[in-house]
């Protein structure tokens, strides 16, 4: 397809290429496949719901020339040669993928990079074009340009013209679906259509993941919003609505990186200013449910600030808890608040107290955010936020600037991460169906496989037999909500398998947030389930560190401590009726290696102390959220 | 006896050969390659008229003007002749940006036409032939399997006792873990077995006998005992069942090979030397 769309940028004529396509599609056909979904569901499915090829105006410009079709071979355990020339595979496929091109400028950078020079009037688009065609070297150093004039609201006149680029949006879109819809297989690889919308305001980050439910009928009607024209949350959310109304087909946003927003990405307010309506509260709780809580760009769980009591807070948080995405506007600690998913829940619950709305009432992913068209989460794996990053002896301790001003560092970036989905099936319908109702949830790379079911009678021997039938038929599972009962506090069974590759266990915990009498917002996190409980008693409320077995000269690690399993049924000590809380799971792996120090192995590198040479990985999983009956 | 190549190495090394080569190319290039008479005529004719108003029309969305297009048409008159003295100048070698787009789009000539050509039913039963187990659907199983906790010594052994003491009709007597991993399985692939437990539970699985215990095997969490109830093989593939991988692997195959076979058979016009320094 990639090819295609560069001759007809040769040719100058894309509609001829956009029938072609359809006619091939037709040819091409497929069989009707009907996939049956099961009772509920029995297998975690693992995805990436954020990935960038070179259709992406960044990715693109960061050196990656791997389209869709690459990153789709790759996503579904087939070998890749990766834009820098190295042989690419996952160890293990993945079950789904959604590839998220930047809507704005879709295709623009390749666009300019194949464009007749003599046609580029612009004196700094015409620098631009020359340093990408210089090489690798200069196409960073102008994307970084592009990156920073966006930032600053300064691009060329030329490269926002509107109209101009709406005809090539469209083809690429087209060139898009058809790539997806050709590695699309019902109940074996689920390939989605979607597109990210870059909503920047001065640099701070408010990116939306857009996903869609149907297939390339339904999609083609519509293309990527570009957030150039339409800058505010509300004009995704009217556009959204638009495509359900004209089609009666479904989609749904997922917000990332708000640990680069600067405060703004889960206010107390309406943006701009003023008390948060429930109208937008309904609207943004309606389109989105799912919130992707760690990546490439660093974790968002919460910060050390917001969780001083909490000793694993603040993992992935170095190099970005400096600045906002651009590293145009610093940050101070009381943006804090407004960025991190904890606190965001929390604050959830208290607009819902004053407005009866809860419009952060989200579950949780992971994704990559891969700009290398590879979707790899792997520590020892690892390619690289762009091609420019892909592995090489310098990556770990070069800065990296996103926009041209300093501050963060190769090894800030995190090898991260996956989204885990409780599916019916391994379709479009059933996986987005799951995400809808927040039955995901996300890990920082490793596949543990996590089951949470609140209810209101789990007893300590429910975790036997078929108890995950038990756990929908008598509870809720991750994601759902729980009210009022006169049958006490509300029991939890949670159990967490280490990943069959990976690492054993550290320990499960639950974190409990909610709003307290006073109106003040609070948060506890308990250790539940932990491995070696005879040798590990917990002292002043917390259990021992589970140890290290990380031997940093050889990258690797042995599971001499943690287990390989932990479960639990667990009764909330604290309980409240009066007051609305949500619960959710924090798995922690044993120590182990991270990706730097595999390049350390792998280039015989000697590393500053300040690099991240280990840590522990985890996942995270939607909350349960009760809610008492009204007084 | 140096042979004639040798003999041409050790020529060009001399540095007075150098110097003849340098002025002969300078020579070259100041007086210009000799005019011939297309080279010399600009036409600005329907097509090229045309193309221009295209062009013009994409980027600004309406029709030029008059004068516009008088402007238009100097502009390209300018383009050309700077385009071709340039040419005749020899600007266009030795310019690395004006190299890359060349090969750019070379590179997109060659592999157009198999991403849109669509491969015939026989090229697509001889990749299937190829390699069927590629395409084919995987092994089903479905089976019964007890989590016995962390490989130990004395936890293997006891899992052995266990199996060889088991009774027709009755499980292994042994105390199992509770865990999400689900007990039964059905017509699950090794895949599936394998994204559960990891690759060797699932090669282990693909060796055991059906209709009875066995065990133990290792996982990715620890000691299992298995029973496989029902292994149901699938046929070999058609190719009406996997039309679109056998399609998407072709048509991966095929641009990929064209930009490759373009390449070879240029390469071939070419006399290569790599001279290193010694």
């Amino acid at each position: 397809m990639r090819r295609e769309i560069l001759l007809a940028a040769l040719l100058l004529g894309t509609s001829g290429l956009v029938a072609g396509c359809d006619q091939l599609k037709k040819v091409a056909g497929g069989k009707d496949v009907v996939v049956k979904e099961t009772e509920f569901p029995e297998r975690v499915l693992w995805g990436d719901t954020h990935l960038h090829t070179a259709n992406s105006v960044d990715a693109f410009g960061f050196g990656v020339r791997l389209g869709p079709e690459e990153a789709l071979r790759f996503a579904r355990g087939e070998e890749v040669t990766s834009t820098t020339g190295l042989k690419a595979k996952l160890p293990r496929p993945l079950d789904f993928l959604v590839v998220t091109d930047h809507a704005e400028g879709l295709g623009a950078t390749k666009a300019l990079y194949d464009a007749p020079r003599l046609l580029i009037r612009d004196e700094t688009m015409l620098r631009w074009y020359d340093m990408m065609h210089e090489g690798p070297a200069g196409s960073q150093r102008a994307m970084a340009e592009i990156l920073d004039a966006r930032g600053r609201n300064a691009l060329p006149k030329a490269m926002l013209n509107q109209d101009g680029t709406a005809e090539r949006t469209k083809s690429v879109w087209n060139g898009n679906i058809d790539a997806v819809e050709r590695y699309n297989e019902p109940g074996k690889f689920t390939a989605f259509f979607g597109f990210e919308y870059t909503l920047m305001q001065g640099g701070n980050n408010l990116h939306r993941n857009i996903v869609f439910r149907d297939g390339p009928d339904r999609v083609r009607t519509v293309v990527p919003l570009d957030p150039t024209y339409k800058a505010t949350p509300d004009e995704i959310w009217s556009y959204m609505e638009a495509y359900e109304k004209a089609t009666g087909g479904r989609v749904l946003a997922i917000p990332h990186n708000s640990n680069l927003s600067n405060g703004l990405m889960f206010e107390l307010t309406q943006p701009g200013g003023g008390p948060m309506t429930a109208a937008y509260a309904k609207r943004r709780a309606r389109h989105e449910p799912v919130v992707e809580i760690t990546q490439i760009k660093g974790d968002s769980e919460s910060h050390p600030f917001l969780s001083p009591n909490d000793e694993f807070a603040g993992f992935g948080v170095a190099g970005w808890e400096l600045n906002n995405l651009l590293g145009n506007q610093p940050k101070v600690s009381s943006m804090f608040a407004g960025e991190y998913v904890r606190e965001a829940l929390k604050r959830g619950l208290l607009l819902e107290q004053q407005m009866g709305v809860n419009p952060y009432k989200f579950g949780l992913i992971g994704s990559t955010d891969s700009h290398t068209a590879l979707a790899t989460a792997d520590e020892n794996q690892f390619f690289g936020k762009h091609t420019g990053n892909e592995p090489n002896p310098a990556r770990a301790t070069q800065e990296q600037n996103l926009g041209t001003r300093k501050g963060r560092f190769g090894w800030h970036y995190l090898a991260s991460g996956y989204a885990a989905v409780w599916a019916k099936a391994n379709t479009r319908a059933s996986i987005f169906d799951a995400m809808a109702r927040r039955e995901v949830y996300g890990s920082t790379g490793p596949r543990m496989t996590v089951r949470f079911f609140g209810g209101w009678a789990f007893k300590e021997n429910d975790l036997k037999g078929d108890w995950v039938r038990a756990g929908y038929r008598r509870g809720v599972p991750m994601g759902g909500e729980l009210s009022a009962s006169k049958k006490g506090a509300p029991s939890f069974i949670v159990s967490a398998l280490k990943d069959p590759i990976g690492a054993n266990l550290d320990r499960v915990q639950i974190v409990k947030g909610w709003v307290d009498k006073s109106g003040k917002l609070q948060e506890k996190v308990f250790d539940v389930v932990w491995s070696n409980p005879e040798k590990r008693k917990p002292a002043g409320g917390k259990v021992p560190a589970v140890g290290d077995t990380v031997n940093v000269a050889t990258a690797s690690y042995t599971n001499s401590i943690g287990a390989p399993t932990l479960a639990k049924v667990w009764t909330d000590p604290e309980f409240d009726p009066s007051v609305r809380a949500f619960y959710y799971v924090r798995v922690l792996e044993i120590p182990t290696p991270s990706w730097p120090a595999f390049d350390a192995v792998r280039y015989k590198l000697k590393l500053p102390p300040e690099v991240r040479v280990k840590q522990q990985e985890r996942a995270y999983t939607s909350p349960i959220w009760y809610t008492p009956t009204k007084a | 006896m140096p042979s004639s190549r040798d003999l041409a190495v050790a020529v060009l090394r001399e540095p007075l050969v150098h110097f003849l080569v340098a002025g002969a190319l300078v020579f070259l290039v100041l007086s210009g390659r000799p005019p011939n008479a297309t080279e010399r005529r600009i036409v600005v004719d329907e097509p090229v008229l045309e193309s221009i108003f295209n062009r013009y029309v994409q980027s600004f969305h309406r029709p030029p003007t008059p004068e516009e297009i008088d402007g238009l048409v100097q502009d390209y008159i300018r383009s050309e002749v700077y385009y071709r003295e340039a040419l005749r100048l020899g600007l266009d070698r030795d310019d690395e940006v004006v190299k890359k787009r060349m090969r750019n789009k070379m590179l997109a000539l060659s592999g157009a036409e198999a991403e849109a050509t669509q491969p015939s039913d026989t090229e697509l039963q001889a990749l299937l032939d190829k390699d069927p187990a590629r395409y084919a659907a995987p092994p089903r199983f479905t089976l019964q399997q007890h989590y016995l906790g962390a490989d130990t010594p004395t936890l293997r052994a006891a899992a052995k006792a266990a199996i060889a003491a088991v009774k027709p009709g009755s499980a292994p007597d042994l105390p199992t873990v509770t865990s999400a991993l689900p007990d039964r399985f059905d017509d699950a692939s090794p895949s599936d077995l394998a994204a559960e437990f990891g690759d060797e539970f699932a090669e282990s699985v693909s060796k055991a006998p059906v209709g009875r215990w066995t065990g133990p095997v290792l996982s990715g969490f620890g000691l299992h005992v298995i029973k496989i109830e029902r292994l149901t093989k699938a046929p070999p593939p058609r190719l009406e069942d996997v039309r679109q991988s056998l399609e998407n692997d072709w048509r991966f195959a095929a641009v990929r090979k064209a930009e490759d076979e373009s390449f070879k058979s240029m390469l071939r016009g070419y006399d290569v030397v790599i001279e290193r320094p010694r």
